[in-house]
């Protein structure tokens, strides 16, 4: 029963990131149809700029800050430069541009914060909660809560602000928003700084738990987008389930069976549901955006 | 010179750089660089096939390499096989991987089709890791065997660059057959449109399975020369990393052509070991370019999509376009 209960809180805590980078998936897809091979970097880039902005000397919360910010921002310009110029035609080449931007990301992180991986300190010193045997480490209460506020203002924000109504609008179909004169190009642009700052949040959130260093994008980028399609792409709601999900199978396999095959979940998964059905679980069959 | 003459030529020209290189070419380590080069250029030209051509992208080339490096390794000093044996198992042991991934694939494009391939290249790389009886684990396999057919040993550097541009040569022949041929008009047809294709009697699932397949099988050759070569292979060679190096390679070199992506290949592999090119090199510059060697690859993939999404090849068809104009 104990291990059960850990084994629950491992997984929704792991669950909870996912679910954040998922959504940063979502985002990208609703707006563009493409999917934004750079998601994880992201999430590197949030905790690695908050490492070094409290190293600069700034207090914690608003190092958070302003990494997330900076991060969303990195994630506009991204958008600007590179994939606003093949956007359209052809999905391949958003795809490429992405890859590409990927790598150089990875790489600027790694020339500018150096190979070794790094530390954040816990939002709030103390020790672990426990209650029916199940230690809770108080940073988890703190990627719960973070977690929960997202997605709240996330669903105030796209359900009853203009704002969010405008974005809606540009995911269903681009040229009729366009019709009714949303700027669907500045749309774009804000869904790539929000699923940045999604996925900055997660990086944040999660670096005083296990440590972040410039090559952690990648891993977290493919367990994302596992998260994402498990529950359906398209959905925010599906994209906080999936990652839930995939954050209790992953702690399950690796409580009951082997924390060796901890990392070949997500993978696993990933590769079942694309291969039987890629529309996820909670999804329907839809056509595919061009 | 005309466009038309040029074309003509270049093969030729070609063929003639690659067998004066170890005649002119005397330290073994640059030679060996070459080596290297025609490793990942016999990689890229199955990619080609499949990225170029058929308009197919796969984030997980480097585990066919990993999967024929591993099934050589083992089958030559595990199993005592000999290498030629150990050589074609590994072919077939990585056109095998291809079908397993390319027939579930089969309904996905675009991003799915992307994802699918790089959640399987990490899920080999994790087995590479994992499978510690076979593949040695984190340590690898060393001590694997100098290439050998019956008799004659490649152990020399100048033999072992010789026995990889071959098969370099053969790949391309094929290739160019393949390209050439009703295959290679399906498979143009695949990349413009899917639908165009099956509606003009296109076998659109026999073209990309048997696509998948060949660039898998050549993945995995070079993965069996790359270990012959080295003698050495660990999980770390057959990374993600690896597999974006490769794709970097064919995206630069540019879609319906094999000269663009070896010309590619070359050049990319050339910048790691740039030390060994430009001996009079100072080393903290050589180092500096070595460090910088992925932001290239990053950077070239997004400078190529934006601005030349045909690559070195369609800056180079466009060229003598217009010089046949005026």
């Amino acid at each position: 029963m104990d291990q059960l209960l850990q084994v629950l809180v491992a997984g929704l805590k792991n669950g909870s990131i996912y679910a954040l980078v998922a959504l940063g998936f979502t985002i990208v897809y609703a707006a563009t149809g493409a999917i934004n091979f750079a998601q994880g970097e992201f999430f590197m880039l949030g905790g690695m700029l908050c490492v070094s902005f409290t190293e600069l000397g700034l207090p914690l919360p608003a190092a958070a800050v302003a990494a997330i910010a900076t991060t969303a921002a990195i994630g506009a310009v991204f958008e600007l430069l590179a994939v606003r110029p093949v956007a359209g035609d052809d999905p391949l080449r958003i795809i490429m541009v992405t890859i590409g931007g990927a790598v150089v990301l990875r790489q600027l992180a790694l020339h500018i914060f150096g190979p070794d991986e790094r530390a954040l300190a816990p939002f709030t010193e103390g020790a672990s909660l426990k209650a029916l045997g199940v230690a809770v480490e108080l940073q988890t209460l703190w990627v719960w809560g973070l977690t929960a506020i997202a997605v709240v203002a996330l669903a105030l924000l796209y359900r009853k602000t203009s704002f969010g109504r405008a974005m809606r609008a540009t995911a269903i179909r681009t040229d009729a928003a366009r019709l009714v004169g949303v700027n669907t190009g500045m749309m774009v642009t804000v869904a790539f700084a929000l699923a940045a700052g999604l996925g900055a949040l997660a990086g944040v959130a999660v670096a005083p738990l296990t440590q972040t260093a410039f090559f952690v994008g990648a891993a977290i980028g493919v367990k994302g987008f596992a998260a994402a399609i498990l529950g359906g792409i398209g959905k925010p709601i599906s994209a906080v389930a999936g990652g839930l999900l995939l954050g209790l199978l992953e702690s399950f396999a690796a409580g009951y069976l082997d924390p060796a095959y901890k990392d070949g979940v997500a993978l696993v998964v990933l590769l079942v549901v694309l291969f039987v059905a890629p529309q996820g679980l909670l999804g329907r069959a839809r056509r595919v955006k061009a | 010179m005309s466009g038309r003459t040029l074309r003509a030529l270049a093969p030729l020209v070609a063929v003639a750089v690659a067998l004066v290189v170890p005649l002119v070419v005397s330290d073994r380590f640059l030679l060996k660089v070459f080596t290297f080069c025609g490793v990942n250029a016999l990689v890229v030209v199955g990619l080609a096939l499949l990225f170029g051509y058929a308009g197919q992208i796969s984030l997980g080339n480097a585990a066919f390499v990993g999967l024929g490096a591993y099934t050589s390794a083992f089958c030559t000093v595990e199993l005592g096989w000999p290498w030629l044996l150990g050589f074609a198992a590994a072919g077939a042991v990585a056109a095998l991987g291809g079908l397993a991934l390319a027939i579930p694939s089969l309904r996905l494009k675009g991003h799915y089709l992307a994802m699918a391939t790089l959640g399987f290249g990490l899920l080999m790389s994790l087995a590479f890791l994992e499978a510690e009886p076979i593949t040695g684990g984190v340590d690898g396999f060393t001590g694997i065997p100098f290439p050998s057919i019956g008799p004659v040993e490649f152990r020399s550097a100048s033999s072992l660059y010789w026995l990889v541009w071959g098969c370099v040569g053969v790949a391309v022949l094929v290739a160019h057959n393949i390209t050439s041929l009703r295959p290679g008009r399906a498979m143009r047809a695949l990349h413009g449109s899917e639908l165009g294709a099956q509606a003009c009697g296109v076998d659109i699932v026999g073209v990309k399975v048997r696509t998948f397949v060949v660039s898998a099988l050549m993945a995995g050759l070079a993965g069996a020369l790359y270990a012959g070569v080295v003698g050495f292979i660990s999980p770390s060679l057959f990374t993600l990393t690896a597999s974006v190096t490769f794709i970097a390679m064919t995206i630069v070199g540019g879609t319906s052509s094999l000269a663009g992506p070896i010309v590619a290949a070359v050049a990319l592999t050339l910048v790691q070991y740039v030390d060994a090119l430009i001996p009079g090199l100072p080393r903290e510059t050589a180092q500096t370019i070595q460090s910088y060697q992925e932001d290239i690859y990053g950077i070239a993939i997004v400078l190529i999509v934006i601005f030349a999404p045909r690559g070195l090849a369609g800056l180079w068809k466009r060229r003598n376009a217009r010089n046949e104009a005026s």
